[in-house]
């Protein structure tokens, strides 16, 4: 049976030698490899879920009065949008495991895709040849940021409609364009009746395709390049040390996906998330507190938090003093992350192809550099917080900001520091398998003797140049 | 067919499949055993729960104990039940090297024709048509929304506007108990966003505003500013009476109820705009017109 279906198969497309060729795949094991599949596998879970959901959700503001089954809400004007979204979560059956789980899954995919991106980061694997994958990954990052915020916003509950109310006014404090950007977006002014069927169309169309679009393309550049391999005896910038892809990375990876899904619906099913009956429908002129986003959005509302009350009139036009934290430094920040293999590479001059990894201790700069990044972006995540923080310690919000303030100034040059003291300490201790020697290769001479070539210890301390560059290295 | 290794076209003699168990191997198959039993019995599980009315709760364990159950068979199956080893694969060369961008390079040109080297007006009108087709394409983007114009900068209150709560019953004078304060609304737009305003009872003699916009304050106690925050839109919801200060829930930004809203801590950067009141023949409460500047947060040209 199988071998008949193959035989027609590959009779008609030639398909025989390619999926062999495609299954003796070699890929590396690591625990680190696996944070972009858990992405990756959070991503499908999103799919499914997603697509269950929208077979429920009505993406319309329309007043209705709600009459299910929740008593606190009954006979109140909500929007259609809202309406529905009790209504999966009361009335459909396993409709409120599924929401739950699909919020959830966006959580962790953020989550796997940041921790991915900082292995990527703290590891070097941005380096020469796959600095165009990066840019995908980076593209990726943003989707990802994208497809979860305008998610969160679709309930049209009281907390999501005041996290759409700030990032409208994040976008009117464009300078120059903002207000007409803000105007196109929300189609008028705030609250538009259009903005919640277009971000069902953002959230389930437009982003979506991309997103698959882009994780395509990145998963093609990894076959293609072949993955990374940390250093270790008998790893090589020529090789890939590894299992194949058929049967044990695919055995491995579909036990993962199954894992992902397990803590995915574990997590649906017994912590309550976004509880949308508890905050009440979106009323322009109502507010709750304390009010968190979802965390990868944290920042942004710590940063706004952080911010300096400094507007400036210029000429008669307005700079906001939302645009510092929200505009300018979002787009500094990103900016800079987006271009770090070019960055780096100015500083390194190092232009030669790369497919051994570094060990971040071993490259003491950039580890300093990424963690007091990540210094920064923790900090105004806790800021976000501040109310929160406030009553948890007993002390004024006012206080809690303006330590968080003084810290945003010193923490990251302390942070720097440390890991760079950190990073040159244990790059001078024996635990160095970056130095392991790799092997010798044997050649024979024409004449009949032997003699051995010792093979390139990857990465020598000081000299980011290994010692023999890629295939093609300059 | 570059980076096929050598050794995979061996074949193993000892890759058969009815090979004698190992001790260890046969103890990993009794496991992956169990776990697959469980997630069947929990798939099983899943039906009962869905018919019998469904259950959240329930229903996530189950579902996390089967693919749970599925995920631990098939992890022990691959930690020890197949026979891969680490292999070593090449890598190719990334490049075609120049012969072959060469090569591509000849495959782009070969046959194009002899206009496109001489920079020709055909050229230049092909990228001109492209560009107006182009820009073009991009207008209906325009129908997207409507022009701003002046929406931002006016809302619904004007000279003789009622004040009323948000289900349009007019508000009267001392209607709202000392200290205490009422979201407001001109009479027909109850509700509408940017109308939304705070009516705050202070005691007497507290506001320390110029006698202009003391004008606007009937009684000397009722003052109203807008309640949409100048930092980011937020409704200004929190009230202090005993600093007179209002507390923007979302950012934490402050502001003095005494001394024209004014913010004193926080990222609000300017004061919420006031609302000039008088009183009618009805005691009940009228706006002397739209607010002293525009409400809400800052945008580019709130100015001109």
């Amino acid at each position: 049976m199988v071998e008949r279906s193959l035989k027609y198969l590959d009779e008609r497309l030639g398909t025989a030698s390619l999926a062999r060729k495609t299954l003796r795949k070699v890929f590396p094991d690591h625990w680190s490899f696996l944070l972009g599949e858990i992405a990756l596998f959070a991503l499908v879970v999103l799919i499914f879920t997603g697509t269950f959901l929208t077979f429920f959700y009505t993406p319309s503001v329309q007043e209705v009065v709600y009459n299910g089954s929740y008593k606190p809400l009954q006979g109140a004007e909500v929007s259609a949008a809202y309406n529905s979204v009790l209504r999966l979560s009361f009335e459909v059956r396993a409709g409120l495991l599924m929401r739950q789980t699909h919020h959830w899954a966006a959580l962790v995919f953020v989550a796997a895709i940041v921790v991915h991106l900082c292995r990527i980061f703290f590891t070097g694997a941005f380096r020469r040849p796959r600095e165009v994958n990066w840019l995908v990954g980076i593209g990726l990052l943003f989707l990802a940021l994208g497809e979860g915020f305008t998610g969160y916003s679709l309930p049209d509950d009281l907390l999501s409609g005041i996290g759409l109310r700030i990032f409208y006014s994040v976008t009117l404090a464009i300078p120059v364009i903002g207000t007409w950007v803000t105007y196109l977006l929300f189609g008028g002014e705030f609250p538009a009746p259009d903005i919640i069927s277009r971000l069902f169309v953002f959230h389930i169309m437009l982003i979506p395709a991309l997103l698959l679009a882009l994780v395509g393309v990145h998963l093609a550049i990894l076959v293609l390049q072949k993955h990374t391999l940390f250093p270790a005896h008998g790893h090589t910038e020529r090789n890939v040390v590894g299992k194949r892809l058929w049967p044990e990375q695919t055995f491995k990876s579909v036990s993962l996906l199954l894992f992902t899904t397990a803590v995915l619906a574990l997590l649906g099913g017994l912590a309550q998330i976004n509880p949308v009956w508890q905050y009440g429908p979106f009323v322009a002129y109502n507010v709750t507190s304390p009010a968190q986003p979802d965390w990868y959005i944290g920042f942004l509302d710590g940063a706004l938090r952080l911010g300096p009350p400094w507007d400036l009139t210029l000429w008669g036009f307005t700079i906001s003093e939302v645009f510092w934290p929200a505009v300018l430094f979002p787009g500094i920040a990103f900016g800079i992350l987006t271009l770090w293999p070019w960055i780096e590479r100015r500083f390194t001059k190092d232009r030669a192809e790369h497919h051994l990894l570094d060990r971040p201790r071993d490259t003491p700069v950039r580890t300093g550099i990424g963690a007091a990044g990540l210094m920064v972006f923790f900090i105004m995540f806790m800021e976000g917080g501040n109310d929160i923080f406030g009553v948890l310690l007993n002390v004024s919000v006012e206080t809690v900001t303006r330590i968080l303030q003084w810290s945003l100034l010193i923490a990251p040059i302390v942070t720097f520091l440390v890991t760079y003291w950190i990073c040159t300490g244990l790059s001078r201790t024996r635990l160095r398998p970056a130095q392991i020697n790799a092997g010798v290769r044997l050649s024979r001479s024409p004449d009949g003797g032997y003699e051995t070539v010792p093979l390139e210890p990857a990465g020598v301390d000081g000299d980011r140049t290994p010692a023999t560059a890629g295939p093609h290295g300059e | 067919m570059t980076d096929s290794d050598q050794g995979s076209e061996r074949v193993d003699v000892d890759r058969q499949t009815d090979r004698e168990l190992t001790g260890s191997q046969r103890r990993a198959e009794r496991r992956a055993g169990i776990a697959l039993a469980v997630a069947i019995v929990a798939g099983i599980g899943l039906f009962v729960v869905y018919f019998a009315g469904g259950q959240t709760q329930v229903e996530g364990v189950l579902f996390a104990i089967a693919f749970g159950g599925l995920g631990v068979a098939l992890g022990i199956w691959a930690n020890h039940l197949l026979d891969a080893r680490e292999v070593v694969e090449e890598r190719h060369e990334l490049t075609s090297g120049p012969e072959g961008r060469e090569a591509l390079e000849m495959a782009l040109t070969e046959e194009i024709g002899p206009v496109i080297g001489r920079r020709s007006m055909l050229l230049k009108l092909l990228a001109g048509a492209g560009g107006a087709l182009g820009l073009a394409l991009l207008l209906p983007v325009l129908s997207l929304g409507p022009a701003p114009g002046d929406s931002l900068k006016v809302t619904p209150w004007r000279r003789g506007s009622r004040v009323v709560d948000e289900e349009g019953e007019p508000v009267e004078l001392n209607q709202v108990p000392e200290d205490g304060f009422l979201t407001v609304f001109p009479e027909g737009h109850a509700g509408a966003a940017d109308a939304q305003t705070l009516l705050i009872h202070v005691r007497q003699g507290s506001l320390k505003l110029p006698p202009d916009r003391m004008a606007g304050v009937p009684d000397g106690t009722h003052v109203a500013y807008s309640k949409i925050c100048t930092h980011a839109g937020c409704p200004v919801g929190l009230y202090r009476a005993e600093s007179q200060s209002l507390i923007c829930p979302c950012h934490q930004s402050q502001f003095d109820v005494s001394d024209g809203a004014k913010p004193f801590f926080g990222p609000a950067a300017r004061p919420l705009p006031q609302l000039l009141l008088g009183v009618d023949d009805e005691n009940v409460l009228v706006a002397q017109g739209d607010f002293t500047e525009p409400v809400g947060p800052a945008f580019w040209d709130r100015g001109r």
